[in-house]
């Protein structure tokens, strides 16, 4: 064998050596980029577990709040916490059937031109900042009728309703045809069979779709600054008016001179981060189940 | 169905019942802990907030009041008694600072204090200054601290070759308006280019939400300068600049300093604003802190169903809750201002 | 969350010909009611969003959006969003450009390359970064990262780049341009992260298996077939990261220094729509201000809708190309 033979023999040789040097290179950036993004998540965690640690006992809690109140007094963010139950839980209340609704149309009786400018709406409608939503609301309601937890939760279920209309779409869009043809073959109108037989298999997707909605909804601060932030202190439960919630809560007391309010202010963080954590692994559970169940179903 | 479905959805319902009936249990012992008398809420100033919560325990006890309190800034409070969103509003600067203004409200001065000037430079402490400097390192002209004009007014102190971080407030602040209007008074730059206001646009420097916001910045970076409300600055355990007036001598932010400024201004205009601001060359004010403020709590003159409770609170408030002040660096109103009070109060009506 | 495919496909009409009864046309009617009522509320916004910024629309016009000016001093009033629509452009492509390699390297990673037993728990961590609230994230940012940045990142930065103009003599400011852009590529990371996670696990194994097949290594299968089968998604996904970081105002005004001023160099303090209207609007002490910051909330509102309306033609057109297989 000649040398240039030889060369010519190496050179795949080479290439290979290279291409695998350039795929082990690469595999190692994305093991980077991971370990970067769950570096990021354990720094910030531990930040607020560090500084909201010495707040968190079940005073807290329990306890309601009074900003900016000497520190030796008994305190807590129940109101906080019970505002933010309140308000969202109305904004869920909002925002289901609506976004059911929507979706419903969307896949049952929408033409082709109609069901495409929905979507885009519900598109647009996703993208609009928070803060918008918070100036619409303000404009909308808080001037003429002041603040409320009304208003609050109307805010907060607009930032809802594209996320739980989306997500019933795509669950809707799963359900076989062949399950409404065998509702229609035992005889029931068509009303009855999408609402007593098509969407109760959708359960587990709607579920998804608001856990997931909540989990987002339930950190807004920009929206609920205007519209439910002037607030009475001890807790309440009346969403006529203004109702304490978490992130305000977590804004306010940040400002205060007093570090124990500091305190409590990284505490509460930590509770709502937990919180939302949770909800979006119980809704990631949930996905996971309904679609196994439909592929069960259409089987 | 299949049996674990079931069994889930069960649970699921079981726990959120549990939740529901744990918040229920732990709040209705704090709601009844409520007065039934009714409430007052205001919003507002965060200056004269440390004052007001103070107040809220001793309301409930000799009023049996429930005082409320949101601490969002004095163009918020302006903003929210304007419309009518809350029962007072607590501002720093003067109503006629706001445009559009809450013209049927009545202007109450309530409370005394000063805006201190703070630092980052460790082992310096009690730092002398001037409106004028500090007027040129708020616009810029002067960037470092061993600066001439700083030296000067620093004999003997060792400086240190460091840029000078500016701090400023980033949201509309009554704090703020304290200072620059000390500025507009003390260098005609500083009101011709910049002037007075909650907000201002300010040359230079970096903007912070909040005095805690102020704070935390100038405690973090090593030669910054801020400005908060002197309770703040005297708990930042920061250095707190001792500021020439304008008899000529240095003067720390304290009760004294404030108690001498606030005899410059002891009849409010017919609006109920007071300035107190820079007081002149004379024996009487030879111990006055060149930068103190009044803040004022604005009520709407017919406030309705809550009229009664607001007054009584007021009342109360210019009297008996004076004597909270001292510990927090509020200095009580002086007689002539507190007969102005009682005069406007009683424009209050349902 | 990955719907960014619009379906268009088909109408399926299983329904087709039967007898309409009274509560089909209630059920009909009240779905009907509801879609409209998505559109009338969009409607609303942009009334509402418009009337507020009325004032300001009329006392400056157009020329708002370029003008560099914020001065609320009562008397010499004069507003304009030149500084402030650089600020959101900075900070929204400086986290775009930070945040898109990372992301699609955790979501190839958690597709391609993650061990199973990894890929569930860092599945769940990168989602709950995405959990974190704006205001959390703002108040770290201002006590935790800017000292840090401040102190060790910026001059490194500067000795290291400081011949591009963007990377200037650092000040001693904390908080700055720079802060604010890393603040915003943590919160946008887990977004495109988790969107193109979800679009690189959709693509079908036997195109994936085929290249292998061919003896390609894995980094030159993701290059050849799993990323531009899902490109019209990523892009459509980064696309949503960009709206996220414009929209962002908490986090921002917390962190960006709040400087009304237009400087090239990432280490001063700037201002961004979003953040400016968080800062001012409940303290706003003069109807034009108020004003005026409905009109950067319009001015944002705009944006967005356009930046939207991009995504949604980015990927019909890369299904389009792709020839309808999705």
């Amino acid at each position: 064998m000649s040398a240039a033979d030889a060369r010519v023999l190496q050179r795949p040789h080479d290439r290979l050596r290279r291409r695998r040097l350039v795929n082990r290179l690469l595999e190692l950036l994305a093991w980077l980029a991971a370990l970067l993004a769950v570096f990021f998540l354990g720094v910030v965690l531990w930040s607020v577990a560090r500084r909201g640690a010495s707040a968190l006992n079940l005073d807290f809690l329990l306890k309601s709040q009074q900003s900016f109140a000497p520190p030796n007094v008994e305190q807590g963010l129940a109101n906080a916490f019970v505002g933010t139950f309140v308000i969202v839980g109305l904004a869920a209340l909002m925002a289901l059937p609506f976004g059911i609704l929507i979706a419903i149309y969307v896949n049952e009786y929408a033409p082709r031109a109609i069901r495409s400018v929905v979507n885009l709406t519900l598109d647009v409608l996703a993208g609009v900042p928070a803060i918008v939503i918070g100036i619409f609301v303000f404009g909308l309601i808080v001037i003429a009728h002041g603040q409320s937890g009304y208003a609050g939760a109307f805010a907060l279920a607009v930032l809802m309703l594209p996320f739980v209309a989306r997500a019933t779409i795509e669950v809707l869009a799963l359900v076989p045809d062949s399950l409404r043809e065998a509702a229609l073959g035992v005889g029931a109108p068509r009303w009855r069979a999408t609402l007593g037989i098509v969407l109760p298999q959708t359960i587990g997707g709607v579920l998804t779709g608001a856990t997931l909605a909540v989990a987002r909804v339930a950190g807004e601060t920009a929206p609920l600054l205007f519209t439910s932030s002037l607030v009475a202190t001890g807790t309440q439960w009346d969403p006529s008016q203004p109702l304490q919630t978490v992130p305000v809560a977590i804004f306010e007391l940040s400002e205060s001179a007093e570090p124990a309010d500091h305190a409590r202010a990284w505490a509460a963080a930590l509770v709502l981060i937990l919180f939302v954590m949770f909800t979006s692994l119980a809704a990631r559970w949930l996905a996971a189940r309904s679609r196994r169940k439909i592929a069960r179903a259409g089987r | 169905m299949p049996r674990n479905g079931t069994l889930v959805r069960i649970s699921l319902v079981a726990a959120a019942a549990a939740l529901v009936a744990v918040l229920v249990s732990a709040t209705a012992g704090t709601a009844s802990a409520r007065s039934t008398s009714g409430g007052v809420t205001g919003a507002g100033s965060t200056f004269v907030a440390p004052l007001v919560t103070k107040w809220m325990a001793p309301v409930q006890q000799q009023l049996g009041l429930q005082l409320n309190y949101n601490a969002i800034g004095s163009g918020g409070g302006v903003s929210a008694i304007t419309n009518k969103q809350v029962d007072f509003g607590a501002s720093d600067a003067p109503l006629s600072q706001f445009n559009p203004t809450c013209s049927s409200c009545v202007q109450i001065p309530w409370a005394l204090a000063a805006t201190g000037v703070i630092y980052n430079l460790g082992g310096l402490p009690h730092l002398h200054m001037t409106g004028a400097v500090l007027a040129q390192i708020y616009l810029g002209k002067i960037t470092k601290w061993n600066a001439p004009a700083i030296k000067k007014l620093n004999k003997g102190r060792n400086l240190p070759d460091k840029g000078i971080t500016v701090v400023h407030r980033s949201d509309s602040s009554g704090t703020s308006y304290n200072f620059t209007d000390y500025l507009s008074h003390v260098n005609r730059a500083w009101k011709s280019r910049v002037g007075t206001g909650t907000a201002v646009s300010w040359p230079t420097g970096e903007g912070e939400k909040g005095s805690s916001g102020v704070a935390g910045a100038v405690r973090t970076t090593p030669g910054a300068i801020g400005y908060v409300d002197v309770y703040y600055a005297v708990h930042s355990h920061l250095g707190l600049f001792v500021m020439k007036n304008r008899s000529g001598k240095f003067v720390q932010p304290r009760t004294k300093g404030i108690l001498a400024a606030a005899q410059l201004d002891t009849h409010p205009a017919k609006d109920g604003s007071l300035s107190i601001v820079n007081p002149p060359k004379s024996k009487k004010y030879r111990n006055a802190y060149p930068i103190c403020t009044y803040t004022y709590v604005d009520v709407q003159k017919s406030a309705g169903a809550s009229a009664r409770d607001i007054k009584k609170l007021l009342g109360w408030a210019i009297s008996k809750g004076q004597s909270y002040g001292p510990a927090l660096m509020f200095v009580p109103i002086p007689k002539a201002v507190r007969a102005f009070d009682t005069k406007q109060i009683k424009k209050i009506h349902s | 969350m990955t719907s960014l495919d619009v379906s268009t496909d088909a109408p399926r009409r299983p329904f087709e010909g039967r007898r309409v009864r009274l509560g089909d046309l209630i059920l009909q009617g009240a779905a009907g009611i509801a879609a409209l009522g998505a559109l009338v509320l969009v409607g609303l916004i942009v009334w509402k969003v418009v009337q507020g910024a009325r004032l300001s629309l009329s006392t400056y016009g157009l020329p708002f959006i370029w003008h560099n000016i914020w001065n609320p001093v009562l008397g010499h009033e004069s507003f304009g969003a030149g500084s402030l629509l650089y600020g959101t452009v900075v900070t929204s492509f400086g986290a775009l450009f930070l945040a898109t390699p990372i992301a699609l390297g955790v979501a190839l990673f958690l597709s391609e390359l993650a061990p199973p037993g990894i890929r569930g728990p860092v599945t769940a961590l990168v989602e709950t970064l995405a959990a974190i609230p704006s205001v959390v994230i703002g108040l770290w940012g201002l006590l935790v990262l800017a000292p840090v940045l401040r102190d060790h990142v910026d001059p490194a930065l500067h000795t290291g780049l400081g011949f591009i103009p963007l990377f200037g003599p650092p000040g001693s400011y904390g908080s700055n341009v720079l802060t604010a852009i890393v603040v915003l590529t943590i919160m946008i990371l887990p977004i495109i992260a988790s969107i193109s996670r979800e679009l690189f696990l959709s693509v079908p194994v036997e195109l994936k298996e085929g290249a292998l097949g061919l003896g390609t290594t894995r980094w030159e299968m993701i290059r050849g077939v799993v990323l531009p089968y899902s490109r019209g998604g990523v892009a459509a996904a980064i696309i949503l990261g960009f709206g996220r970081a414009i929209g962002e105002a908490i986090a921002v005004a917390l962190v960006i220094g709040a400087v009304t001023q237009i400087n090239v160099n990432v280490f001063n303090p700037g201002y961004t729509l979003a953040g400016i209207i968080a800062n001012n609007y409940q303290g706003a002490s003069s109807g034009i201000e108020l004003s005026s910051l409905v009109y950067c909330a319009l001015i944002l509102l705009v944006f967005s809708i356009l930046v939207n309306l991009f995504a949604q033609f980015i990927v019909r057109r890369t299904n389009r190309r792709l020839g309808g297989r999705r």
